[in-house]
Parts: structure tokens; C-alpha cells; sequence
């Protein structure tokens, strides 16, 4: 049986131990305090929804909003119907239709950004294969795909992955098959879309949500200092206890 | 019938929350909000509070081993050294600002003098002030001698290119990868390690030691040799980068942005977006778990638009009159925080159209009795403070004329005209949307990890994210 001396101080260096390495303990009630001390000012939070519904291409929705709130885009909303035409355009397959909306925009888009118009011009082959239009694929392939594979290795390397959808019968199930998925042209579109908003001067993502990213990561960060109040839920913002 | 009237402290198992205190008069809660207008509202601006070096402290500098030029800015070693300890070493005046994410500042060798003994670091309080930087604990040092790495003790490790005459040498701390780092001509020469350094107050530090060495030094109030905007953006970008990656639920944001607008009445954007989101491709389906959730809020949406325009427009007594049809509870205590909002607004509106008069006689019988109340002082204050001005909107109270004051007025009507819902579960809901409850959490939680890395590096500044053009930064 041991000494009481040898238990206490035993029990002393545990205590010693759990206060090394516990972590601090923010109760609710401090928390909540801390939340409701923070500034927020209205008109930015309507800035960033503005932010959003503009980056997002939604015209009449960013109009309603100006009217309603006061809110001024941070872009001239008449950009954004052509940049969402020339999105539906490849969005529905029409590849020659969106090019010549982009060139319309700025033809210097697609000068200064070759791998989009190499993606824009292999989505119109895989749409020639979607099609069955085999011998105008296979010339569109050559005279105006294989050029610019050529001249890059990554290119030509998608470009035999597009051709290989022609040797097969049952192209739902061959290993490129994802090429004719929805996918792909989303993709293709998303790529186009930030295009224009880069040459716009306009950033290419909304902000809001890089901000959630951040308020994950800040919580993940914050998790190794301290115990609080966490959010888990984002849609709806509940408040969780701290796990103590 | 006043559900707000329930009282939610007891449900609360006896915590309280900050809501419960309002005493069910939510209304107070924008008269709060509306003192950040105010010219009498603190700034959040607390980064540039924080005073940064601007010259050479003389005070505590190495005595008869350097001499100071008269502007601060410059030194000189006049005499021939002898050995370790004759080190003519200085600080800036005052210590490294830590409420950012890079501090920086450079040295132009002037002339190397006999041995080019030259250094550039950073020091803390209490520092030897006869050795150089580098060489005892808490310090760091790049020598140009040698190009060697000094960081608490005699020897050093290989680091960079040595400097001489004519070199621009920078010295800078990376609150984020808690480290430091210089520069030589422009250019990064590399980083290292402060974690240890960091935890001390650190001072800017230069330090001569070879007869006639000369040395000027800039601490931002010329154009530095190296672009430190570049290289700051860099460095966010990194961390941007990190987060990035991090995966979010599908279509959380076109959620928040849906309960935003449903939260503050925005009813035409609000059938404008369901709309374009259904045409979307793909179309957006918001899971809608808590079905209960969006009655509460679609509660009311058409008069709460309606407000909303009238007050926005300035319309205040009609917007008087359809609370008084609709909602005659919440105008029904004259004394409340929202009476005395839209009296302020009416005498605001008065004094916009240049109806002063009348303004007056509004004021002497709708808002004097508010003079004594302690919440409310303020605002009548600078209400009619509004009447001494020719051109109210130039001075001091001229934010009272902004769209931003009558948009406030809309949000507290919006929110005291939720509460009224039966099935409002805590007034919480009433007063902030989703949106607004995770950009507070970001906000608190970037402040408590700041407090916890010993109150180094950035906070999150909402209104600096959507003005600077870019860079997130945390």
C-alpha cells in the first residue's frame, strides 16, 4: 500500500499535466458576449450577396437587388448577360456559337489563354462524336485539334483521350466516357466564365464562399488552442456548446 | 397577441444570452447599431492604433561606440573596435507592430568601412546593447561580413550573400510562418525560424562595429529597394491557397444568400433568385431540413417588403400608418426604441427636404421626451444637432442623412415585425440571418486565435475583404 505522500503527489503531477496541455475554456455565455461585440455593418454583408448573385452571372436577380436594397454591383450588369450567353452557350454544347460570343466580348480572351480555347475546340469534337458525325470529327480532329497538340504535350494528350471515344461501340461504359458526361461541358463553361471575368478585371470567384472556407479553417485552428462554442451546422448557423 | 413577450432566459437552463437582456425591447438593439454610424462610435481600425517605428532610439543606444546623426536615421562606428563587446548597436524607438502579418524596414550600407561588420536583426527589450544582434539569446542578426545567420548565440549559420557598400539590405518579420526573413537589393535572400524570438517584444535593430562604417536606415518612409506589396500578397496567397481546398457543402452559399433575403424582406430578389436557380444548370436544390425554419421567415415577407420601400423612400408616416393597420402592438408603446427610431427618421426626412419648421415643431413634440433616457440621448442629440448646420450633410451628424440610417430603420421595423411570428423560436432569429451569425463566428473565432498566438498577425476585418479588391486574409 502505498505511502499518501506518493498518491498526492502523484495526483499533483496529473493535475500539473491537464493544465499543460488542456485547453483553454471559453464558456458560452463569454462567447456569445465576444459574437455580439463583433461589427458587422449591413451594407457590406449586402455587398458581398451582391458580390455573389454578379460573379454568379444571375442579371435580374443583382437588378431586384440594387432596387430593393440600395446596393451598387461592383460591376456593370450589362457584361454579365453577355458572359452568361456565351456560359449557356457551352453549357447546351453550342461550341461555335459560345467562340463567336467571346470574340464578340474581346477577342483577345482567347488569344491570351490557349489551353481555354483548346478545351472550347475539344468540346466541339466531342460534340461531333456525340453526334455521330464520325468523318467530320475525325477531320475537325486533324486539321485543327492536332496542329495545337503538337505544340504541347498536355494538349495532345487530351486529344487522344477524345479521339479514343470514336473506337468504341458503347461509349457509356469505355474508360473516357466521363468526356461525354454534363461534366465536361460545365467545366468547359465554368473555365470560360472566369476567363471573361479575369479580362474584365473583375475576380473570377464571389466572395462569400471563400469566406466559409475560411471561417472552417479558423475554427479547425482554433480547435487546437481552445474549447468553444463551435458552429458545425452552416446553414444554419446553430451554436454548439464547448465541449468540456 | 406579443409572443416576444416569452421569456427565453428560462428556457435557457439558466445561461443568458445577451438577447434576453434587451427585455424583450429588441428594438434597442438597433439603436446600438446605429451609434456605428455615429462620429462618436469607436473605429475597429485597432491595427492602426498600434504605433510603428519611425527612427532610432538615441536613449538606450551603445553609448560611445556609435554616433547618431540628428535625424535619427543614420549611424557611424567612430573609433577602431577591439573586440566582442564594443559593438555600436541601436533600436528603432519604438518595438515591431505585431497586428499584421509582415512588419519590415531597410538599411543602405553607406560605407563598409574597415571590416564591413555590418548587421541588420531584430532584438529584444533589454538587449546587450554591445554585442551584435544575433549573438545573444532573443535576437536574430544577418551579418554582412560574413552572409551568416546569427539567432541567439556566437556562431551563426550560412545564409545568404554578404553586403557592402551600396547594398539596400531589408530586415522583416512573417507573423503567419512566424518567421523572419531578408532581402538584399530587392531580392529575397531567405527565411528563417522566429518562433523562439517572437515570443519577446522584438525592436528593429542595426548594428556597426568597424571604424567609419556608415549606415542609413528607412523605415518606410522611403521606397523600400524590395516590393514588399509583392511579396505580401504572396504570402496571403499561400494561405489562400491552403484554404482553398478545404470542401464545403453543396450549395451552402446559395442557402445563406436565399435566408438573407428572406430574413430581411427582400421579396422581389428573393423570387427573382429561385427563379434563376431552378434555370441554372444544373438546377440548385437547397436542402430544406428545417422546413419549420423557413415559415418563420417566409412569415410576413410581403408587408415587410412593403416596409421596407416605404421607409427606404422616407415615407415615414405611411409607413406609420400600415404598422399602425397591421402590427399596432409594436407601435403601441410610444416610449419603445422602434417609436423612437421612426420619430427620428421623420425628423430627419423633415430636415433632408429643408422643412425645418416643422422639423422643429415635430421634434418639440415627438422626441424631447426621449432627452433624459440614457439609450436614447445620443441619437436625439444628433438629431437636432442636424438644425445648426447650412449644409447638414458636410458636418458631423451628416451620416443621419444617409441611405444607411433610413436602411437601419427598415431592419429594426423587419425584425420587430418577425418577432411577432408564434413560432419564432429565440429572438436571435429576428435580429441576425444566418449569413450574419457565421461572418460574427469567423470574426470572433480569427480575434481568439490572434489572442491566443500572443496577439500576433491579422484579424478579419469584413469591410476590408470586400475593399481591398481580393485577398482574403486571416
Amino acid at each position: 500500500m502505498m505511502p499518501l505522500f506518493w498518491i498526492v503527489s502523484r495526483q499533483l503531477a496529473e493535475i500539473a499535466e491537464q493544465m499543460a496541455t488542456s485547453k483553454k475554456v471559453i464558456t458560452r455565455e463569454e462567447w456569445e458576449k465576444r459574437l455580439n461585440d463583433v461589427k458587422i455593418r449591413k451594407e457590406d454583408m449586402n455587398k458581398l450577396v451582391m458580390n455573389f448573385l454578379v460573379t454568379e452571372g444571375y442579371v435580374e436577380v443583382a437588378e431586384k437587388f440594387r432596387m430593393e436594397s440600395g446596393t451598387q454591383p461592383d460591376i456593370d450588369l450589362a457584361t454579365i448577360t453577355d458572359r452568361m450567353a456565351v456560359k449557356k452557350a457551352v453549357q447546351c454544347g453550342n461550341v461555335e456559337d459560345a467562340i463567336e460570343k467571346v470574340n464578340d466580348l474581346n477577342p483577345e480572351i482567347l488569344d491570351t489563354n490557349p489551353q481555354i480555347f483548346f478545351h472550347l475546340q475539344q468540346q466541339r469534337l466531342i460534340e461531333l462524336i456525340r453526334n455521330g458525325k464520325v468523318e467530320e470529327a475525325l477531320e475537325f480532329a486533324q486539321e485543327e485539334l492536332a496542329p495545337r497538340g503538337e505544340e504541347n504535350q498536355s494538349f495532345l494528350e487530351e486529344l487522344e483521350r477524345t479521339v479514343s471515344l470514336l473506337a468504341f461501340e458503347d461509349v457509356s461504359n469505355c474508360p473516357v466516357g466521363e468526356l461525354l458526361d454534363m461534366s465536361q461541358r460545365l467545366k468547359t463553361a465554368s473555365e470560360v466564365n472566369a476567363a471573361i471575368l479575369t479580362s474584365q478585371s473583375h475576380e473570377k470567384d464571389p466572395k462569400l464562399p471563400s469566406l466559409l472556407k475560411m471561417l472552417i479553417w479558423a475554427q479547425n485552428q482554433l480547435d487546437e488552442k481552445a474549447a468553444y462554442p463551435r458552429i458545425n451546422d452552416l446553414l444554419n448557423a446553430t451554436l454548439e456548446d464547448p465541449a468540456v | 397577441m406579443n409572443s416576444s413577450n416569452s421569456n427565453n432566459g428560462e428556457s435557457n437552463n439558466g445561461k443568458s444570452s445577451s438577447f434576453d437582456s434587451l427585455n424583450q425591447d429588441l428594438g434597442l438593439y438597433f439603436l446600438e447599431l446605429a451609434r456605428l454610424g455615429s462620429s462618436k462610435a469607436p473605429t475597429d481600425m485597432e491595427e492602426d492604433e498600434e504605433e510603428a517605428p519611425k527612427e532610432l532610439n538615441t536613449i538606450n543606444s551603445s553609448g560611445g561606440f556609435l554616433v547618431v546623426a540628428p535625424d535619427k536615421l543614420s549611424v557611424k562606428y567612430p573609433t577602431i573596435n577591439l573586440h566582442g563587446h564594443d559593438v555600436g548597436v541601436i533600436q528603432a524607438d519604438k518595438p515591431v507592430p505585431v497586428k499584421r502579418l509582415l512588419y519590415y524596414f531597410e538599411i543602405y550600407v553607406k560605407n563598409a568601412g574597415a571590416k564591413g561588420q555590418i548587421a541588420i536583426g531584430f532584438t529584444n527589450e533589454g538587449f546587450k546593447m554591445r554585442r551584435q544582434p544575433g549573438w545573444e539569446v532573443n535576437s536574430c542578426g544577418y551579418h554582412g561580413d560574413d552572409g551568416f545567420l546569427y539567432h541567439g548565440q556566437g556562431k551563426g549559420d550560412a545564409f545568404g550573400p554578404t553586403y557592402t557598400a551600396g547594398d539596400t539590405v531589408g530586415g522583416g518579420i512573417n507573423y503567419a510562418s512566424q518567421e523572419f526573413f531578408f532581402t538584399k537589393n530587392g531580392a529575397l535572400v531567405g527565411t528563417v525560424s522566429g518562433e523562439k524570438e517572437m515570443k519577446s517584444r522584438l525592436f528593429p535593430t542595426i548594428a556597426v562595429h568597424s571604424q567609419n562604417e556608415e549606415v542609413h536606415v528607412n523605415f518606410g518612409q522611403k521606397k523600400f529597394a524590395f516590393d514588399l506589396k509583392e511579396y505580401e500578397a504572396q504570402e496571403r496567397l499561400k494561405q489562400q491557397m491552403t484554404i482553398e481546398k478545404i470542401a464545403l457543402p453543396p450549395n451552402i452559399s446559395y442557402g445563406l444568400v436565399r435566408s438573407y433575403l428572406l430574413h430581411y424582406g427582400y421579396e422581389d430578389t428573393l423570387k427573382s433568385f429561385d427563379l434563376a436557380s431552378k434555370s441554372t444548370i444544373p438546377p440548385i436544390y437547397i436542402a430544406q431540413e428545417n422546413g419549420f425554419d423557413e415559415q418563420d421567415i417566409v412569415y410576413a415577407l410581403n408587408q415587410r417588403k412593403i416596409l421596407r420601400q416605404l421607409i427606404r423612400n422616407g415615407k415615414i408616416d405611411a409607413a406609420i400608418s400600415k404598422l399602425r393597420d397591421w402590427y399596432p402592438q409594436l407601435v403601441q408603446d410610444d416610449k419603445s426604441a422602434t417609436c423612437f427610431l421612426l420619430h427620428c427618421q421623420k425628423f430627419i426626412e423633415l430636415v433632408r427636404v429643408g422643412a425645418l419648421e416643422e422639423a422643429v415643431k415635430y421634434g418639440r413634440i415627438e422626441l424631447a421626451k426621449f432627452f433624459e433616457l440614457t439609450n436614447f440621448e445620443y441619437l436625439v442629440q444628433d438629431c437636432v444637432a442636424l438644425l445648426a448646420y447650412v449644409r447638414p450633410q458636410e458636418s458631423s451628424v451628416g451620416y443621419l442623412l444617409e441611405e444607411s440610417q433610413r436602411d437601419l430603420v427598415a431592419d429594426t421595423v423587419n425584425a420587430m415585425i418577425l418577432s411577432t411570428n408564434p413560432n419564432m423560436k429565440d429572438m436571435q432569429g429576428c435580429l441576425q440571418s444566418y449569413l450574419e451569425r457565421l461572418l460574427r463566428q469567423l470574426t470572433a473565432c480569427c480575434l481568439e486565435r490572434r489572442s491566443a498566438n500572443g496577439d500576433q498577425g491579422e484579424a478579419f476585418h469584413l469591410h476590408r475583404v470586400l475593399n481591398s479588391g481580393g485577398n482574403l486574409k486571416c
